[in-house]
């Protein structure tokens, strides 16, 4: 009898914490969740030029991130979920590349990558003056259109280290390449911005 | 156009664009992530209900093999050892028994009136 009590005694005590380490993990990754979701749904966007996709990438990288690695430390999970957020757009680019080959073969010309409404999906305009308001959206749309021209590559290093503030080695793993590309890819990238945009963006 | 500090100034200039443009999400778009980041919670509750149950699996097996073991252990049970054999489900559809059954009252009855005689009897 003693030995059941003692079994007992020592199951319960061990189910309470796995129980709050269960709720601090939960609060923790609704926490990291919410510090990033915005920016990785304007980094979608502008990589998919589309708002509805991208929310559809995000959300699948969210799930992903809680269903595969939330027991990894909390430091790795930015890379982590963007790594995700990056293969899911790969993904829908090839997607999107083989449903505009079987639209072209059926006569059906394809989407054109300029049917974006940026309008349509400009932010909010309440609060600033409207010449203010419309160079900053100018800029922004000419920004958004120059990043997305960017070779694959070149825009998810951009991307990751100059709009999710990510470091080389975060972005790294985030890209699932060596340091070191990801330095040239960045560099690369921003040349070419710079050649596009001109000095009159700055 | 290896110029530093303009690229430092292109990069400034884009992130402060791009977070502009982050604070400024419509309330639609926002409530849309936000379902999305519950969903994503949903499915984390999911996945660690499915860990808590696994976690029992090896202490379940353990249980299962121990069984078994002393179920090898004891041998094979002795069906002879058992009260309820066949010798007594044939007395039980003996025609005798059936007789003394039918004259079950003659025989309280002759218990009752003289018990210290019946026991004299042979």
């Amino acid at each position: 009898m003693s030995t059941c009590t003692g079994v007992f005694a020592v199951s319960c005590t061990r189910e309470q914490p796995t129980g709050a380490k269960a709720l601090q993990r939960e609060r923790q990754l609704n926490q990291f969740l919410a510090e990033v979701e915005r920016r990785a749904l304007r980094i979608a966007e502008i990589a998919v030029r589309d708002r509805d996709e991208a929310l559809d990438l995000v959300q699948d990288a969210m799930i992903k991130l809680a269903r595969n690695y939330a027991e990894r430390p909390e430091g790795e999970w930015a890379p982590l979920f963007y790594r995700i957020l990056q293969n899911g757009v790969r993904d829908w680019h090839r997607r999107k590349k083989v449903k505009n080959r079987v639209m072209v073969w059926f006569g059906r010309g394809a989407s054109s990558e300029n049917d974006y409404d940026i309008t349509a999906n400009a932010p909010d305009l309440a609060g600033r003056s409207p010449d203010v308001e419309l160079q900053t959206h100018e800029a922004m749309q000419c920004l958004e259109v120059s990043v997305h021209e960017l070779p694959g590559r070149q825009r998810e290093a951009f991307m990751l280290r100059t709009f999710e503030g990510l470091d080389v080695a975060a972005t790294a793993v985030a890209m699932g390449c060596s340091e070191g590309s990801v330095k040239t890819h960045y560099s690369r990238a921003v040349h070419r911005l710079r050649e596009k945009l001109g000095d009159h963006w700055l | 156009m290896n110029d530093p500090g303009k690229n430092e100034q292109i990069e400034d200039r884009a992130k402060t664009l791009f977070d502009n443009s982050v604070e400024r999400l419509d309330a639609a778009t926002l409530s849309r992530l936000n379902q999305g980041r519950h969903k994503a919670l949903d499915e984390l509750r999911r996945a660690e209900n499915t860990i808590s149950w696994g976690r029992w699996l090896p202490a379940a097996g353990v249980a299962a093999v121990a069984v078994v073991t002393i179920m090898v252990m004891r041998g094979p049970v002795d069906v002879t050892d058992d009260p309820v054999t066949a010798s007594d489900f044939e007395m039980l559809i003996e025609a005798d028994s059936l007789e003394m059954f039918e004259d079950l009252e003659f025989y309280s009855l002759l218990d009752e009136v003289d018990p210290e005689s019946n026991g004299n009897v042979g």
